[in-house]
């Protein structure tokens, strides 16, 4: 089990630069996640920690060993590819005991250790199979056992989960999570599901066009996003456009809309941002932090008159008109809403976001 | 700066790339290639272009001034009327005068000297191949109609090589005694006449007849590889019929023509086969005035390399050069990555219009004609091993089984037999080793001079095989002068090595076709697990592409079975090593006098066997129906 450090990591592929200078530092036993959209650069970025592709810049240490130029097979990653890739010309116990024969292990140590992690798979009594008579789920378990058996230094997922259907990929994730605990390995997921992400992870980074936008716990990129990217791209979210009118203790600030006829009172995500009266700003308001009664926090009030309503199941989603702003709520089921009558909620001053236009 | 630190982090990462597997999997792709193909070719050129020593055109000039070679004014009589007159007995004794006419196509034209005789020959056979090949795939590939599946397997029974034996047959058939004239002549009464094709024309009829095909598979490939969406769309705005064909399909098919066009250049090019059969039928003609007949000749008739002809080296050179130049123009098509682009087809419905009444009709009476003739050969031959029909006239009177029995009595037949088996049988442990480097390196590897890998392990497909044994001949007939590897002692060895090298783009190509089918993430699983390169070639990449080594290997070794050109020049040297297709030939050119060409007929039923029993295997193993002859 090791710390992973990238140092300033570019990859380009022709012109497309895949990976932007990227610095990271992945603790020991740490579930760390690589979060982006498709062709955000974090497969490369795993791919390059595994060894599988070189970088053009930047060096990638293993606990302080530099390891840029090491080649996959002296890296000692544990790694489960998206398609899992099982050799279809072997057996599950074949595919699992393939790392261990390499490293040259006892027979007696290797049917051991094989059929251990079968157990701790609850795959028993699969291992003469193929993997063409396996299931996703199966397959998936498989490929997972193959990796861990080999006891890496770091365990490299990439979106393992993908292939697989919403139940299964639920009941998977908690697996692989108790899994990650129970072992302490080291692990690097990469997805580009927020919600996976935030259930699995110690902490995300999230990615985009190659480069990281910001690295932290769930709760401070859902609560404190740095930037609009992440904060849009870590759940749904309306924005309204406006200037800020007023600069608060406490990195709060007022913010008036840009035709001025709302006034929203807000925070500033990161001490780092500075802001000045009179400057464009965004403020960001996620549908589940607002409520049809006032809380006893300080909040916003947005009135307005429902144009359209669904309902989801957990709750209902309304979008309520003001102006011609339409401004995204999840409404409790049992409350009751219509459609064209007004409505008003609120939303706490400390789940509004703002941010300065210039930033992100 | 930038620059020194730009070719550090080249060093660098080619010093990751070139692992052990990789430089060894290089090193032999490279020396191979380079001793059995660049050098003997670059010691023709030395032949061709040094004079006393020194840089000269001399050879050259002394080309352009011989009159066999160029000749002027050419001479184009291309239908020579003949009347003689025989003494006929009649039933009561008197004799009378009777006339004999005859209609010679092709006795003393058209002739433009050797050299350009084969560029006439090779041109015309292409257009009619392309021809008849377009219109049989577009038919094949877009119409469903009664007896279809019959004529997928007549269209590519002409690719089964009987080299030899198939222009005998032709020649006997349109021979003076033959059926053709005993048809229109005798049963018909159509003309007076007795009809004789010979000369080019003849040549020419026997080239398209066996090259037709190929043309086909390769269109055939592409308008399967064709996205019927493309099509739609553009009868969706309007286009249809032939307008739809030129603007849309034509150019979709490009690649297959193309390439299925400049094979058939290529190999009407260096045929020996032809020539030599209808030298056969008709003996000595304007059939056999083509450059490589005429290497093949120069070469046959001497003992020491001393004795060969500069001009020999300077047609070779010709040769090559024409073939080279038509290579380079389609070199896009025929390198590894667009052949595995073609060879994932059948991915969607097919566009394919059921037949009416008129549209069957049709369709019978252009393919009909077409696979009937074109099978004939083959037919031929079968005929002529199972009878006495080399001896017996117009038609065979009794069945026989002599001649396939020689293949395991005649001791020298049988020793041709384990000759041609023991060369190939090598042969294929090469090709393996060399193709499954070649094709790994191309699809895996990131290397500068990938492409010329590439193109290395192509280019054997656009040498004619003439140049290949000359080369040898040259080459190892000098530097490795009284050793194992001098081709006037010991040509079996070297016979390996030629077919190694011309056979070798069959099984790189599938190779690399299973490579690009083969997902990399398999071979990346290994690597991660900790097996180095070497491990995970030969645990993982080696069991997971085994099917396409096996079928691309299963189709040079029948190649390699009926390889001609080296086989006939190497064998020469010393005959008790010559392979199937050299004593083929010595016996063809000498059955005009002995009626042995039965024996060669059996030997190429042999051949044909094998052919059938390893392309229905390598289909079978490769799950696939169409491009055999995928080149």
């Amino acid at each position: 089990m090791v710390g992973v450090k990238l140092v300033n990591v570019t990859k380009k592929f022709k012109d497309v630069v895949a990976v932007d200078h990227v610095t990271l530092e992945i603790k020991h036993g740490e579930f760390f996640t690589l979060l982006g959209p498709s062709g955000c650069g974090k497969t490369t970025t795993l791919r390059l920690i595994a060894g599988l592709e070189y970088p053009d810049e930047g060096r990638i240490y293993f606990d302080g060993q530099d390891v840029t130029d090491l080649p996959p097979y002296k890296r000692n990653t544990g790694m489960v590819f998206q398609n899992y890739a099982l050799w279809p010309h072997m057996t599950v116990f074949d595919n699992i005991a393939y790392g261990l024969k390499v490293r040259r292990l006892p027979k007696d140590e290797i049917r051991k250790k094989v059929y251990e992690v079968l157990d701790l798979i609850k795959l028993k009594g699969l291992e003469r199979r193929y993997p063409t008579q396996l299931s996703g789920g199966q397959q998936q378990r498989v490929a997972l056992a193959r990796a861990l058996v080999i006891e890496p230094q770091v365990l490299l997922l990439d979106e393992p989960l993908s292939n697989l259907d919403a139940k299964l990929r639920i009941e998977m994730r908690e697996e692989i999570k108790r899994l990650q605990r129970r072992l302490g390995i080291t692990t690097i997921y990469v997805t580009h599901d927020q919600e996976e992400a935030m259930v699995i992870s110690d902490r995300i980074a999230v990615m985009n066009r190659g480069r990281i936008m910001q690295v932290g716990t769930p709760r401070e990129l859902y609560k404190r996003p740095r930037n609009l990217f992440v904060a849009t791209f870590l759940g749904r979210c309306t924005l309204i456009k406006g200037k800020i009118s007023k600069v608060l203790p406490n990195s709060y600030v007022t913010l008036v809309s840009e035709e001025g006829d709302l006034k929203l009172v807000g925070i500033i995500p990161s001490e780092e941002l500075e802001v000045k009266e009179g400057e464009e700003a965004v403020a960001i308001m996620r549908p589940q932090d607002f409520s049809p009664e006032e809380p006893s926090k300080p909040s916003n009030v947005i009135e307005g008159i429902v144009d359209w309503l669904s309902f989801v199941g957990p709750y209902v989603e309304i979008r309520v008109n003001r102006n011609g702003k339409r401004i995204l709520i999840n409404v409790p089921t049992d409350f009751e809403v219509e459609v064209n009558k007004r409505f008003k909620a609120f939303i706490p001053y400390d789940a509004t976001i703002i941010f300065p236009s210039t930033y992100g | 700066m930038k620059l020194a630190k730009n070719f550090n982090e080249g060093i660098r990462r080619l010093r990751r790339e070139l692992d052990r597997l990789t430089v060894t999997q290089l090193v032999i792709t490279i020396m191979v290639i380079t001793i059995f193909l660049i050098l003997p070719i670059f010691s023709i050129l030395y032949k061709a272009f040094i004079y006393h020593g020194s840089p000269s055109l001399i050879y050259f000039r002394e080309l352009l001034d011989n009159p066999l070679m160029f000749k002027y004014p050419p001479s184009l009589d291309i239908a020579v009327f003949v009347e003689r007159y025989k003494f006929k007995v009649l039933s009561n004794g008197t004799r009378v005068l009777i006339p004999l006419k005859t209609l010679y196509i092709g006795g003393r034209g058209p002739d433009f000297g050797y050299v350009f005789n084969s560029l006439f020959v090779s041109s015309v056979v292409t257009l009619t191949a392309s021809v008849l090949g377009l219109i049989a795939a577009f038919i094949m590939a877009r119409y469903d109609f009664p007896g279809k599946g019959i004529f997928r397997v007549l269209l590519i029974i002409p690719l089964l090589a009987t080299p030899f034996v198939n222009a005998y047959v032709i020649g006997k058939v349109l021979g003076p005694g033959g059926l053709l004239n005993f048809v229109l002549r005798d049963l018909l009464h159509l003309t007076d006449y007795t009809v004789v094709i010979v000369g080019l024309p003849a040549v020419i009829l026997v080239q398209t007849l066996s090259y037709f095909p190929i043309v086909y598979l390769n269109v055939l490939a592409s308008l399967i590889n064709v996205d019927p969406t493309m099509e739609e769309q553009a009868e969706n705005v309007g286009a249809h019929g032939l307008r739809l064909f030129r603007t849309i399909t034509l150019p979709l098919i490009k690649p297959g023509l193309a390439s299925g066009a400049t094979l058939v250049f290529i190999f009407s090019l260096e045929d020996l086969g032809a020539p030599i059969g209808l030298s056969g039928a008709f003996g000595d003609g304007l059939h056999n005035r083509l450059m490589s007949f005429y290497v093949y000749d120069e070469f046959k008739k001497a003992l020491t390399l001393e004795q060969v002809h500069a001009s020999a080296y300077v047609i070779s050179v010709i040769m090559l050069l024409i073939a080279s130049i038509a290579f380079l123009s389609i070199k896009k098509y025929v390198s590894l990555r667009q052949y595995a682009m073609l060879s994932k087809g059948g991915r969607w419905r097919f566009r394919i219009r059921k037949l009416g009444i008129k549209g069957t009709l049709l369709a019978y009476c252009f393919l009909a004609p077409l696979v009937m003739v074109a099978a004939l050969p083959q037919i031929g031959v079968l005929v002529l091993s199972l009878t006495d029909w080399a001896t017996s006239g117009v038609f065979p009177t009794k069945l026989t089984v002599e001649w396939l029995s020689s293949l395991v009595t005649k001791a020298d037949v049988t020793s041709a037999i384990k000759n041609s088996l023991t060369y190939s049988s090598l042969a294929i442990l090469i090709i393996i080793t060399v193709g499954t480097s070649a094709a790994y390196i191309a699809a895996r590897r990131d290397i500068p001079g990938r492409d010329l890998i590439d193109l290395l392990v192509t280019i054997p497909i656009a040498i004619p095989g003439i140049i290949v044994a000359v080369g040898y001949l040259v080459l190892f007939g000098t530097v490795f002068s009284n050793s194992l590897m001098d081709p006037f002692i010991n040509p079996g060895l070297l016979l390996i090595f030629s077919y190694s090298v011309r056979r070798l783009p069959f099984t790189t190509r599938t190779v690399f076709a299973g490579l690009q089918q083969t997902h990399v993430s398999l071979e990346e699983a290994a690597l991660n697990l900790g097996a180095s390169r070497a491990r995970t070639f030969f645990t993982i990449t080696i069991p997971l592409i085994a099917a396409n080594i096996i079928g691309g290997a299963l189709l040079s070794f029948v190649y390699a079975m009926s390889e001609v050109s080296t086989s006939l020049i190497l064998g020469s040297r010393n005959p008790a090593q010559g392979p199937i297709t050299f004593l083929m030939s010595q016996v063809i050119y000498a059955s005009a006098a002995v009626g042995t060409v039965s024996i060669a007929a059996a030997l190429g039923v042999l051949l044909m066997g094998l052919q059938v029993t390893a392309i229905t295997l390598s289909n079978y193993i490769l799950k696939q129906r169409v491009a055999f002859l995928g080149v």
